[in-house]
């Protein structure tokens, strides 16, 4: 179940995968993906089960069927590390692909930007589309909104009878809205929200707006 | 030589010290000397340490006459000892022996602190006697060409066994002694352990069930009549004294007599944070005797903990507030007094730190025991009855822990590679894994080797090739290097240097604490105030501050359980509430207020009476159930008990214990009329509920971490050098999911489980106790406001959840009712 929310008019769908659509001109926004990180563990000799690095693919699959966008633009850290064999993985999904693919270079993304351009994939730093501007770290510029992911986010929510729940979130306030990681393996870091942030919550196959626990 | 000769020696030497053998030294001294191996069972500072060195530095006389003229060079010994603090007290006495006898044997030190150059020094020309730690001998397996380091070794012996035994790295021991067994010829094995409940099976453990070692092997007792005085300080008005807390500051007071009337008094504390805050309070109420105390815990600098350790041989302190740091080794003769801060949670433990004070020949020892709350008492109580029986618990070896095996075969291909066939028996023939299966041996090797079961092509694993003609050995030069940094089986949360800006190290905490600070905050450490500046490689870098502060770093794993019998003697005890003042202990007579209000909100369970008390307050519906059977039985009853509620109807719960009880506390109330009528304790079907509680895989997880790091599965960093090494770094929490999801039948991801349920659950116990409390009688309070008894544990904020509703529902809930 998506929920759909609307930034300076324009409305945008938050899937519970961690994907964001820009509905108008068809743009899916993906972020921290970390391909190649079983690998690379497995590399240094940590076996981690092989079975993991399918998972990925099987979830961008999914959520591309759903929304069947012009444009996929990857928020950063696609890659985790280095070259390895899940590139060629990579590189045979992408063959398979209909629409365009941007990346937005990240920290972890030190693979050269020739070799994604080889797969014709673009690579920018930073991508500017009036009045909303993507980067891979949250960033503020005067007169934009921003997109970004990197954090990882997550929130942890408490209840009656010391209940609490820590759930991966979207997470917005006036100026920029950071995205989840999309990746299986990635691992989350919880946020505090102020009363002006907007927070939705991924809780299982479902997005859930849980601003109003820290509206208070 | 012959024997008789050999023994003159000895006791010559004794006589000249002015001391006479005890008979069990003399009985170590023959059996090492006829060839056996064994365990001995004895105290410290009952000279255990010249009932082995004496026998070794004896048997090389025997066999090299012209000892005193001519050297012969190679290991003959290893000593080992799981503290490294302890190294330099076992040399001494090492040294005192070969010394006096003439002999030319040299005595070295190989532990975590030895610097790489004596380290290669060693490599080169090893001493004739090495003292080590299990871990350094692990790394000594991992050295290119180790047999030729050991092949002349004739004796080793593991000191303090009993610490080792019931923990990974008494099965570490296990494997280095099987190999040892394997390249040295005629190897004596001997152990010295302090009392515990199966002296028997932990001479098994240490060498090898049905191995020719164990067929010739003796277990000595050193009988040595100790007489032990316990003393419970009894706060002087029930009525103000706290229902809950374990700190104890409240009788403050009735500790500073004692030390003013004793020579030196040891303090012990149950958590190092308990630690740092008595010797603070301590120094602020009485500012006289600044300079005459001192402090001792595992996270101090070393440097620190050996002054303070010499300060108590020079009698030049009145007291020591300590942790376990002190329990073991190192013999100090001044110690009059033992003070125990809470409940020491197990009667071995208990008397171990009895057995600190009064070292001198006829001296008794005496121990106080300051209780931390009201029914902490009990306890007191009961510890004066386990004492007089002497009711002693075991240590629970580990079995088929597949994470060290994971270590120690990719050591043992670090070093020299290995062949399967060569090595299977000798597993085997350990404790630890006497029942791995043929299939689970093939599955770890092809685990180290292909990183699960089946090879794919463009699969890159890296650990541990197969070389043509069979040997298993590392060829990855990173591999080996992470392997080494990641040996030993002691897994703690990330430890973090603490250190003055201008230089000077402090001691060790856990990054865990030092996340939550920000600059300027000040903490308390090592009994100074410390203001955080900030994190730098790795390290905290602090200044010394004024501030007043109440801040201090709690230290995980401090949470100890009562053992089985300690339980029952507590039940005992707590049933003596309900009869005649005059068959009561001073403990429960002083416990009578405390009863009182007990009785007019609820009741005091009679022996067979099992008590559930169910209360509202604002937190919302609190259910406490009293089984006394010890924290790690009551978890496993709770996440049962709430699995088994949550089928009856959608429910969430948050879980509290502690040794006494449990609680269910939920946002909606549970007919407990229904429970009882489902017969919810029952034993039928545990494992199944158990297994399936989500609680269960909570504490896996948990587990797991520890296996991780052990297995080589999470890489940890290289410590002290503050290299970070970003790419490699996971959580275990992510990894235990990507294994639930993807290899649900891995041996380390099933031995999570396995651990949580034999160590953890203490599901033989659990049973036990609901076969108990199937013969009691089922007391059921609905109380107005909470009991005396439900107090300790309601407060407690360490909770685990366990939930039947959907997540959705249950966020949505949250959501509204904050939104009020």
């Amino acid at each position: 179940m998506t929920l759909d929310i609307s930034i300076y008019e324009e409305i945008f769908t938050l899937h519970p995968s961690g994907a964001l659509f820009w509905r108008g001109p068809k743009i899916l926004l993906i972020s921290d993906v970390h391909l190649g990180k079983v690998s690379h563990f497995r590399k240094s000799g940590a076996a981690i089960p092989r079975g993991a690095i399918h998972k990925n693919f099987e979830l961008l699959n999914k959520v591309i069927d759903h929304f069947d966008p012009l444009e996929v633009y990857f928020m950063g850290d696609l890659f985790h590390s280095y070259l390895n064999g899940e590139w060629q993985l990579f590189e045979a999904w992408i063959g398979e692909q209909k629409h365009h693919t941007t990346l937005v270079a990240g920290n972890h993304d030190i693979i050269s930007p020739l070799k994604f351009e080889s797969l014709g994939v673009k690579v920018y730093p930073v991508i500017r589309k009036h009045p909303f501007f993507f980067t891979h770290h949250p960033s503020e510029e005067e007169g934009y909104f921003n997109f970004s992911g990197h954090l990882h986010p997550a929130v942890r929510l408490r209840g009656v009878g010391r209940q609490s729940l820590r759930l991966p979130c979207f997470f917005k306030n006036e100026k920029q809205m950071i995205l989840p990681a999309f990746g299986e393996f990635t691992g989350s870091h919880v946020l505090s929200p102020g009363k002006k942030d907007q927070v939705y919550a991924i809780a299982g196959n479902e997005v859930i707006d849980v601003s109003p626990s820290f509206s208070k | 030589m012959t024997s008789t000769a050999l023994f003159k020696i000895a006791e010559e030497w004794f006589t000249q010290q002015g001391w006479t053998p005890h008979a069990f030294q003399k009985d170590a001294w023959t059996a090492f000397l006829n060839g056996r191996n064994g365990l001995l069972n004895a105290p410290t500072g009952s000279g255990k340490t010249y009932a082995l060195w004496f026998p070794i530095v004896l048997q090389y006389i025997a066999q090299n006459p012209d000892y005193k003229t001519k050297h012969k060079k190679g290991l003959k010994a290893i000593w080992i000892t799981p503290l490294r603090a302890l190294s330099q007290e076992i040399r001494q006495s090492a040294e005192r022996v070969t010394r006096d006898l003439g002999t030319p044997l040299t005595v070295g030190i190989r532990t975590g602190d030895t610097s790489t150059s004596e380290r290669q020094k060693q490599r080169r020309s090893m001493p004739d006697l090495l003292i080590t730690t299990p871990e350094s001998l692990q790394l000594l397996l991992a050295t290119k060409g180790y047999p030729d380091i050991f092949r002349s070794c004739f004796a080793i012996v593991v000191d303090e066994w009993h610490e080792l035994l019931g923990t990974k790295r008494g099965v570490q021991m296990e494997l280095g002694l099987s190999r040892l067994k394997s390249i040295t010829k005629d190897l004596r094995i001997w152990g010295i352990s302090a009392t515990i409940g199966n002296l028997e099976e932990a001479r098994e453990v240490l060498l090898g069930p049905d191995t020719d070692h164990w067929k010739n092997s003796i277990l000595l007792r050193a009988e040595l009549n100790k007489k032990i005085t316990v003393r419970s300080i009894i706060p002087e008005t029930m009525e103000t004294f706290p229902w809950r807390g374990h700190l104890g500051l409240r009788l403050l007071e009735s500790v500073i007599p004692i030390i003013e009337q004793s020579k030196t008094t040891l303090i012990f504390t149950n958590t190092r944070s308990q630690c740092e805050i008595w010797f603070q309070k301590i120094l602020e109420r009485h500012p006289e005797l600044a300079g005459e105390i001192a402090m001792h815990h595992g996270s101090i600098n070393k440097e620190t903990r050996l002054w303070v350790e010499q300060a108590i041989r020079n009698e030049s302190l009145k007291a020591v507030v300590c942790t376990s740091s002190l329990d073991l080794g190192v013999d100090f003769a001044p110690v009059e007094t033992v003070v125990q801060i809470g409940g020491p949670k197990g009667v071995a433990r208990f008397l171990q730190r009895a057995g600190r004070s009064g070292h001198r020949p006829g001296q008794e020892s005496v121990i106080y025991f300051l209780p931390t709350h009201a029914i902490e008492l009990v306890e007191a109580s009961a510890l004066q009855q386990a004492v007089k029986s002497k009711a002693v618990e075991d240590r629970i070896p580990y079995l088929n822990s597949y994470d060290v095996l994971v270590q120690y075969l990719t050591t043992l291909a670090v070093s020299d590679g290995f062949y399967p066939e060569e090595i299977y028996p000798e597993i085997q023939s350990t404790f630890c894994y006497q029942g791995m299966s043929r299939e689970e041996w093939e599955w770890l090797l092809n685990y180290i080797a292909l990183g699960s079961q089946s090879l794919q092509s463009y699969d890159e694993y890296k650990k541990v090739t197969v070389a043509e003609d069979g040997c298993f050995k590392v060829t990855n030069r990173g591999v080996a290097m992470r392997h080494r940094f990641q040996i030993g089986t002691i897994v703690g949360d990330a430890n973090i240097t603490v250190r003055y800006q201008k230089g000077g190290y402090i001691g060790t905490i856990e990054e865990h604490f030092i996340s939550k600070l920000k600059r300027g905050d000040v903490f308390t450490f090592a009994g100074r105030n410390l203001e955080f500046i900030r994190i730098k490689e790795m390290q905290v870098l602090v200044r010394n501050s004024s501030k007043k502060t109440s801040k201090v770093p709690a230290w995980m794993g401090g949470r100890l359980t009562l053992s089985a019998q300690m339980s029952k003697i507590l039940r005992e005890e707590l049933y003596t509430a309900s009869r005649p003042t005059s068959e009561q202990s001073i403990e429960i007579q002083s416990l009578a207020p405390v009863f009182a209000r007990q009785r007019a909100e609820s009741t005091v369970p009679k022996p067979k009476e099992f008590l559930i008390e169910t209360f509202k307050t604002r937190d919302g519906y609190h259910h406490v159930f009293y089984p006394f059977e010890g924290r790690f039985v009551h978890e496993a009853l709770g996440s049962l008990l709430s699995y088994r509620i949550s089928l009856l109807l959608p429910i969430s719960f948050s879980l509290a214990f502690n040794d006494y009880g449990f609680e269910l506390l939920s946002d909606k109330e549970v007919d407990m009329q229904q429970v009882l009528d489902n017969d919810l304790f029952t034993t039928d079907y545990l494992l199944e509920d158990l297994q399936k509680s989500l609680n269960s895989t909570e504490m896996a997880r948990r587990k797991f971490r520890d296996i991780a790091v052990i297995s080589g599965l999470v890489f940890t960093g290289y410590p002290e050098k503050g290299i970070k090494m970003k790419h490699l770094q996971s959580s275990s929490q992510l990894l235990f999911d990507v294994f639930k999801d993807y290899e649900p039948d891995n041996l380390l991801y099933l031995q999570a489980y396995r651990e949580t349920f034999e160590h953890q659950l203490e599901e033989g116990r659990l049973r036990l106790a609901l076969q108990r409390i199937a013969g009691q009688e089922i007391v059921w309070k609905a109380c107005k406001k909470p009991t005396p008894f439900s107090f300790p544990i309601i407060t407690d904020r360490l909770r685990e959840k366990l939930s039947s509703e959907k997540l959705a529902d249950r966020i949505r809930k949250m959501t509204a009712i904050l939104n009020k």
